[in-house]
């Protein structure tokens, strides 16, 4: 197969990459740049454990393939904290026991993140309708919610 | 105020921050240079004979390092925690569609995938042994000794004699689903060998050190050799306790001498991994006109699968547990744990209680009805209280606190107010209130060895370093280890430095299973800290130059009871290590158990018992069938509570497993054949699902616990599924007796009014 070359941004910096033009993005995150937090929990877009921005938009990195982000900007998990920083939805998931196994932590982030990134004052409804795909096993998402929500009332969306 | 500085509060978890964060590495995550890739070639059939297993072709395809079957097992070709009954890789025959036939290591992962195809089995098909009452008759062997791996019988007082004086009697078999864990971690971990041939599994383990054992039996290789690791887990609820990759992965690295990874993606998890057994109960119950119970008769039938795994083991916990934490004098309880060709059946969380709290608290719901006594009167009136004897005869340990989480219930606005919560927008949709109670014996029940141990050092910069073997699956037990390392040192919790889940270097601590790691892990610890606060108290007396009952500890120091003369822990260190020595010990623990014991039913009684009662208001739409759970009241009786938080997301995750349970999870099989393979057929609870849960904790003291603590882990996850069925019943005026209860069941349910 012949590789192709794709040029992103890739948590704020351009990358520019040669690969065979089937990888996914969740692959090319994982496998060729190494971000191991981005995680992979069905492959096949059903459980959003794989979940990052591309454009600010949440997508399921397991169904997107590498050629279709040429150009954009793609945010993942480590892209949240600056300097060392944890981003404030960050903080609010530590404080309010929003981690149990912490799987799901990423994506559940990133999916929260793209939403007060639209919408910054959100009802409850509007929380668990943004993460009602990223499915979470431990925590009954009750925790999960009252995080966001936090985060929405304390923080300011800066990317 | 509370007379702890540590234990109850919420110390937010330890291992958050490099969750949060996105780098703390999964065993999924790690990758080494010069790695192979660990493919597995599962079965055909779910029943059938190997004739020829033909690996040439896949093993020339480039890319392909080596192609093992069972020709290439060094030792023993069979694993299991209690019967070693399942192949390593199939050799004669194949008694499910997840059973291992070949063994693919490859450069890379796509070529291992690839390369599965290119092995041909010859199989000859036979008939699938999909029920289990015809399991029993043996018609069709899954085993060659017969379907019937263990058949129990116990009784207490006369149960046939005591149905003759009952004034009602309720007789019901129930139905329960095969629920799969759906941790978001799927199975898989790395394995690699050093040039001393020391082989390391990086798996994600419930526990490493049972699984050095099985590794070394199955490779005749020595068990020093061998280490277990399982440091960050996405996730266990029981179906990471038995063997998944560990063996495999060992075998693969040992073979090649390379690195080996193994991952199974979402299908392969479905069809290889372990599932709740599926349960039929019958359960016929005697009570007196008034309600107390008289009298409970249970026939039990589990489907463990085609192999054991801890099937056997879950089968006689639904026998413990068939009463309900209720007291019931006169006992029948007969139980079969049967082989089929269906899912491996092994722990969940709940492990055969969860099961039989759905039938009794059903039961339950049907004498209130039928008595017309109010269903949460019932229950109090039958609770059982200390030094009372439970279901089997035995004796729980007298911390038994199942009528106080009841009364949490009943002080509830829910409760109190329960006309008004219960008025709907529109006479389609009907709402009711559904009450269940439960219990869960902690820890591994009598005759199993069911240990513990902890090491304690004091570093040179007056931190303390904890190490606990028991892996966290997530729940936060290596936070809880550290609350209680800190109070008991007089230390903060940024001063200790915990490790679990590593046979390097944390001792065998037992499991992470049975509701059991905090009670164990945390008697380990007081233990060592008493042990480490006599070598501090004894360097400083040294120091200040005062005799040892003369001193008391203060955060971080001992200084004399006038407060005149002090000295740091890091001083104390110092000193210490001036003459060579350092302050450190490791502590064992062994757990106290019931004074009863059964030959025939090894494992029973438990002895400590966590309680748990609920309350769930169900909002059901007669016109779809569809149910919203709005609201859930949960009061948990966890003996002391270590972490609030940690306790409260315990209740709130297992309350939302157990709702999945009770309306939409099953994996559902057709003669063996999947026909739910994805998370997009096989459906667990979203957000969108959640009911609003208020958590009410009851502390019913357990004096041989660490601070008092008991356990909780699964406990949590048994009364939600008979709460909102018992509500949807009584909204509906129908009788459930089987879950999931779906939107068809229920809609069915409701336009034909049959059960």
């Amino acid at each position: 197969m012949n590789k192709i070359n794709v040029s992103l941004v890739l948590n704020g910096e351009p990358k520019e990459i040669t690969v065979e033009p089937n990888l996914t993005l969740l692959e090319v995150i994982r496998d060729v740049f190494g971000l191991t937090g981005t995680k992979e929990g069905c492959g096949k877009g059903e459980c959003g454990a794989c979940t990052v921005l591309v454009d600010n938009k949440p997508v399921n990195s397991c169904l997107v393939l590498i050629s279709q982000v040429e150009g954009k900007n793609v945010t993942t998990i480590e892209g949240l904290s600056s300097n060392g920083d944890l981003d404030t939805l960050q903080q609010k998931f530590i404080e309010e026991g929003a981690v149990q196994c912490g799987y799901c932590t990423p994506g559940m982030i990133m999916s929260a993140k793209a939403l007060l990134l639209q919408n910054s004052k959100p009802t409850e409804e509007e929380i668990k309708r943004a993460i009602s795909g990223n499915l979470c096993r431990c925590t009954g998402y009750t925790k999960i919610v009252r995080a966001i929500k936090s985060a929405s009332e304390h923080g300011r969306e800066v990317i | 105020m509370s007379q702890y500085r540590w234990i109850g509060k919420s110390l937010p978890r330890v291992d958050a921050k490099g969750k949060v964060a996105g780098t703390v590495k999964y065993v999924t995550d790690l990758t080494y240079p010069d790695m192979l890739w660990g493919a597995v070639l599962r079965s055909k059939y779910p029943h059938a004979l190997i004739k020829k297993i033909d690996v040439r072709k896949a093993k020339e395809k480039p890319g392909v390092v080596d192609v093992l079957t069972h020709e290439d097992i060094p030792g023993l070709n069979a694993y299991g925690i209690i019967n070693q009954d399942q192949p390593v890789l199939c050799h004669d025959k194949v008694r499910f569609l997840g059973d291992a036939v070949a063994y693919v290591l490859a450069e890379d992962k796509r070529t291992a995938y690839e390369a599965l195809d290119l092995i041909k089995v010859e199989y000859e098909p036979l008939p699938v042994v999909s029920d289990m009452e015809e399991a029993i008759k043996n018609t069709v062997k899954v085993h060659d000794d017969g379907n019937v791996l263990e058949h129990v019988v116990i009784t207490k007082g006369d149960a046939a004699k005591a149905f003759e004086s009952c004034d009602l009697i309720v007789e019901e078999t129930y139905y329960t689903p095969r629920q799969m864990h759906t941790f978001l971690e799927t199975e898989g971990g790395v394995a690699t060998i050093d040039q001393d041939g020391i082989i390391t599994v990086f798996s994600s383990s419930q526990y490493p050190n049972r699984d050095i054992i099985q590794i070394a039996r199955s490779l005749n290789y020595p068990e020093e050799k061998i280490h277990v690791v399982a440091h960050t887990i996405g996730g266990g609820f029981g179906g990471k306790d038995e063997i998944t990759t560990q063996i495999l992965l060992a075998l693969g690295t040992l073979k090649t001498k390379r690195p080996v990874k193994m991952v199974w993606d979402r299908e392969e998890s479905v069809i290889a991994g372990q599932k709740r057994l599926p349960i039929k109960i019958t359960l016929k119950t005697g009570v007196t006109k008034d309600g107390k119970l008289v009298a409970n008769q249970a026939r039990v039938v589990a489907d463990t699968g085609p192999y054991n795994c801890l099937g056997s083991a879950v089968m006689k916990l639904a026998l413990e547990h068939a009463c309900g934490p209720y007291y019931v004098p006169n006992t029948y309880l007969e139980g079969y744990c049967v082989y089929t060709n269906n899912t491996l059946g092994s722990a969940f969380r709940g492990f055969g209680a969860t099961q039989a709290t759905f039938a009794i608290e059903r039961q339950m719901d049907l004498i209130s009805k039928k008595l017309g006594i109010d269903p949460l009167e019932l229950r109090i009136k039958n609770s059982l209280q200390n030094n009372q004897s439970a279901g089997l005869g035995h004796m729980p340990a007298p911390s038994v606190g199942i009528k106080d989480t009841l009364d949490q219930l009943k002080k509830h606005d829910l409760w109190v107010n329960k006309e008004k919560h219960l008025q709907t927008k529109s006479p389609h949709l009907k709402r009711a209130i559904g009450i269940a109670c439960s219990h869960q014996g902690c820890g591994l029940g009598s005759f199993f060895p069911d240990y513990g141990s902890a090491d304690i050092q004091l570093l040179p910069d007056g931190s303390f370093s904890l190490k606990v073997g028991c892996p966290d699956i997530g729940q936060g037990n290596a936070t809880a280890f550290v609350q209680i390392a800190a109070e008991a040192l007089y230390t903060h919790p940024d001063n200790i430095k915990v490790e679990v889940g590593d046979t390097r270097t944390t001792p065998d601590s037992g499991s992470t299973s049975a509701s059991r790691s905090i009670y164990t892990g945390g008697n380990a610890i007081v233990i060592a800290a008493r042990k480490i606060r006599a070598l501090l108290i004894a360097e400083a007396s040294r120091a200040l130059q005062t005799a040892p009952d003369l001193l008391e500890f203060e955060l971080d120091r001992i200084s004399t009871r006038d407060k005149e003369k002090s000295v740091t822990y890091q001083e104390i260190a110092r000193r210490a290590a001036e003459r060579n020595k350092v302050i450190q010990y490791t502590s064992t623990f062994d757990w106290p158990r019931s004074d009863l014991e059964f030959n025939d039913a090894l494992g029973l009684p438990h002895y400590v018992f966590s309680y748990i009662s609920e309350m769930a208001l169900v909002e059901v739409n007669t016109l779809t069938g569809e149910c919203q759970v709005l609201k859930a009241v949960v009061s948990p009786d966890a003996g002391r509570i270590i972490n609030r938080q940690g306790l409260e997301g315990q209740a709130e995750g297992g309350t939302v497993m157990s709702m999945g349970y009770a309306l939409m999870e099953d994996v559902i099989l057709e003669e063996g054949e999947y026909l739910t393979k994805d998370l997009s057929t096989y459906i667990i609870p979203s957000a969108l699902d959640i009911p609003e849960i208020d958590t009410l904790p009851v502390e019913a003291l357990e004096d041989t616990g660490p601070f008092g603590a008991k356990g909780i882990g699964e406990a949590v996850c048994n009364p939600m599924a008979p709460a909102v069925v018992n509500a949807i019943c009584s909204a509906l005026d129908i009788h459930i007796t089987k879950l999931p209860a779906t939107p068809e069941m229920i809609y069915n349910l409701v336009h034909h009014k049959t059960s």
